[in-house]
């Protein structure tokens, strides 16, 4: 089947999928919680949309498609309050953070769905050892060419958003001494990584993707599990590489971030991007899921390395006037407040320092995703 | 030949112990079963009054270790129990009340209707209200369940064992005000001894993690630390006739909500927890006899049948108020149905501390007996059924 139109959606929407932990108060390991929890939660209207995800310890939220930043974070708000009641009701758990810090996959149990059962068979371990949270934030394109335009100049600014939202630290009990171990998970798939370099939607559909159905190895855009994907059938650009943040706060200052972006790379004032980006490409990414905000990144034109905290802070300056018109200044200036708080992986690390267990830490971010700040 | 015979004596538990693991072992593999079904059943055909390996119950070593191996069992159940979620979500405690006190009416009518003592029903009744969380612990760990169904099942056995401690503490010592117009022996059996116990316990789950916590290893390995203090306790119930069901239920719950986590791996206090759970099974089986069993039948098989009606139509009930499906909610119910261990051991204790009303509980033996085998069968089956734990598989 040759890969649909782009469809065309209204420029700079945008929504955010989070995937989040469901996790058992009595031991703070993950507890195959969905099915219980999509039962009480299908009894009402809920705002934006909850579904199942592969295994049965985690589910997935949507925010409807907003076009600004406050009646995003006012959905989001009521998509966690929503689920923090439920979660009361059930005695479950409910938090983001990228990893769980110490399940093991051989546990987790794959939720009874047909797509989910082909992926575990298909990948074996890999399928539970991605037992890892992400958001994604979709970015609403006027057409194919602008998506991959807005796709490959993006590149360069990847590793702010992996820095920015880092939040998994542990894995397997264990400090991994990454911000981000999540995304060294998801590099374990064959079909990661970075889209191929091309700017025209119709070379993309009928030369590239052609060509790889041929091959047999994919079937749908569904099979690539690059950093940043085209999405034809929303007609939107889908980015992937944030872990779930601690707040929805976050979440919704990420994606706020992420359209101011977008409007100033759509001024097209910055050099194109070229394949020759992408040299850089994988070690800056590398920087800023070891180092976080603490990394250092190569400017891909001018080969300079900066710090990618001074980086973050630049770029936020410089897409201000966009932040204006978009209202969303109040999301900038909650992400520069962070660059200097640090990062939910600095704050889950402090937490287990403090609590002196890793169960200790799960239990701070489920109280910092209730919204209680009580836990500093 | 009596070098022999006490040779043969003293290896009557460990050869006890020896098979029935290896039968659970193998039957666990063969049929998918619980283990714990199997201890029973080695447990019951050993036991003196049967092929007669091992000696008759006795308050002595075995007696003491079958408590502390329910106590670890306690205080694991303790520490899964979450107070604020009962306060948030109050309609399962009033399930829970619900089916208990069903429970609790329709065993003493139908024991009355077969020409029971009433004092003798009563405690049949009182009895008849809990669920055994020896059983319950045990298949939940061994199945690895996790969800609404096993969540509500931990703590409504929870509670309706505490709930039929206290009436059949309340009967015994109402029985005891009867018989020998002794009022103060009758409150002491009954609400001081409760109360006593659960302050004891509650000290030690503040002391335990204050003491872990002050020697700043909350992530290591607590489970040495736990087990020896379930020992202490226990050995203090047994010289102070506190009740140890309830203190050492009070030690988990006060150690959970002290927050100091307890990791995953001491689950069923390890290698500790499987090996006396296999002695506590045998030995709650070991103490059945027979001819009791099989006296008892006709009204045995009434009321098992007529509690897992009440426990499962009181907890349905709730069900939809409470936030699962009527399904979940049945299945919740129907898992209640375990009873065996928390009786036997209960009623051992009455009788060695001179109650003879509960020698009158012969009716007991054939539901016990019963539900040793089949409780864990039934409620593995609920779980199971309601998709929180997988189809085991096994060899036939």
């Amino acid at each position: 089947m040759p890969l649909e139109r782009f469809a065309q959606s209204q420029p700079l929407t945008f929504g955010v999928e989070l995937e989040l932990q469901l996790v058992s108060l009595s031991d703070f390991n993950l507890a195959a919680a969905s099915p219980d929890l999509l039962h009480l939660l299908g009894r009402k209207p809920f705002p934006g949309n909850v579904t199942p995800e592969i295994t049965e310890s985690m589910i997935e939220i949507n925010s409807s498609v907003q076009s600004s930043y406050l009646p995003l974070l006012t959905e989001l708000l009521d998509i966690r309050s929503t689920l923090v009641a439920a979660g009361d009701r059930l005695n479950i758990g409910i938090c983001g953070g990228g990893t769980h810090p110490f399940q093991h996959w051989s546990e987790q149990k794959i939720f009874a769905k047909p797509r989910f059962q082909y992926l575990s068979s298909l990948y074996g371990y890999l399928a539970k050892q991605f037992t890892v949270f992400g958001q994604h934030v979709h970015i609403g394109c006027g057409n194919g060419d602008d998506a991959l335009y807005l796709l490959h100049a993006l590149s360069r600014y990847i590793p702010h958003f992996i820095a920015l939202s880092a939040s998994s630290p542990f894995v397997q009990g264990h400090d991994s001494l990454f911000d981000s171990a999540r995304l060294n998970s998801v590099f374990a798939f064959p079909m990661s990584g970075r889209a191929p370099f091309m700017l025209t939607w119709d070379e993309f559909a009928d030369v590239y993707f052609a060509k790889m159905e041929r091959t047999g190895i994919i079937n749908s855009m569904k099979d690539f599990y690059w950093d940043i994907r085209p999405k034809p059938e929303y007609g939107t650009i889908e980015l992937r590489v944030c872990d779930t943040p601690l707040t929805v706060e976050r979440a919704a200052a990420l994606a706020a971030y992420l359209q101011a972006l977008c409007r100033h790379l759509l001024e097209r004032s910055e050099e194109p991007p070229a394949e020759d980006d992408y040299l850089v490409y994988n070690y800056n990414r590398f920087q800023a899921c070891r180092f976080g905000l603490e990394g250092s990144v190569t400017h891909p034109k001018t080969y300079e390395t900066v710090s990618l905290r001074e980086d973050i802070l630049a770029t936020l300056a410089k897409v201000e006037p966009h932040a204006e018109a978009l209202g969303s200044m109040e999301a900038l200036r909650h992400l520069a407040a962070s660059t200097a708080a640090g990062s939910d992986a600095s704050f889950l690390r402090r937490q287990y320092e403090r609590q002196g267990s890793t169960e200790g830490m799960v239990n701070a971010a489920i109280q910092r995703f209730r919204g209680e700040r009580r836990v500093g | 030949m009596p070098d022999l015979l006490s040779v043969l004596t003293s290896l009557a538990w460990p050869f006890a112990i020896a098979v029935a693991w290896l039968a659970g072992e193998f039957g666990q593999r063969w049929t998918g079963l619980p283990r714990i079904s199997f201890y029973g059943l080695v447990g019951f055909a050993l036991a003196s009054s049967q092929i007669g390996v091992l000696p008759a119950p006795d308050a002595g070593a075995v007696s003491l270790l079958a408590d502390v191996a329910f106590g670890l069992i306690l205080v694991e159940l303790g520490y899964r129990i979450n107070l604020r979620w009962l306060r948030i979500n109050p309609w399962i405690g009033v399930a829970g009340l619900a089916e208990a006190l069903l429970t609790f009416a329709a065993v003493y009518f139908i024991a009355a209707a077969f020409g029971i003592a009433q004092i003798t029903a009563l405690m049949l009744a009182a009895l008849s209200m809990a669920t055994s969380p020896a059983t319950v612990v045990r298949v939940i760990n061994e199945q690895r369940s996790s969800g609404q169904v096993t969540e509500r099942v931990l703590h409504l056995s929870a509670q309706n064992s505490v709930l039929a401690v206290f009436a059949f503490n309340a009967i015994i010592g109402f029985w005891i005000f009867r018989t020998s117009e002794d009022l103060g022996d009758a409150v002491w059996n009954s609400l001081v001894v409760l109360a006593m116990s659960a302050f004891t316990g509650a000290v030690f789950g503040m002391a335990v993690p204050a003491l872990l916590q002050a020697i700043r290893n909350p992530s290591q390995d607590a489970t040495v630390a736990f087990a020896l203090a379930v020992i202490l306790l226990v050995a203090i119930c047994a010289t102070g006739g506190l009740s140890p069901v309830v203190s050492t239920l009070a030690f988990g719950l006060a150690a959970r909500h002290r927050r100091v986590a307890f990791s995953q791996a001491q689950r069923n206090f390890g290698a500790l927890g499987e090996l006396l759970t296999v002695l506590l099974f045998v030995f709650a089986a070991s103490t059945l006899a027979w001819d009791k069993v099989v006296a008892g039948g006709t009204l045995a098989l009434i009321l098992v049948a007529a509690r897992l009606v009440t426990k499962t139509l009181g907890v349905t009930a709730f069900s939809h108020l409470s936030g699962v499906s009527w399904r979940k909610g049945a299945f919740t119910g129907l898992a209640l149905a375990p009873l065996s261990v928390f009786v036997i051991l209960l009623v051992e204790h009455a009788r060695q501390s001179g109650v003879a009303a509960v020698e009158e509980l012969q009716s007991m033996a054939g539901v016990t007996m019963l539900l040793e085998v089949f409780g864990p069968i039934v409620i593995q089956r609920a779980l199971v059924w309601a998709r929180e734990a997988p189809e085991q598989r096994h060899a036939a």
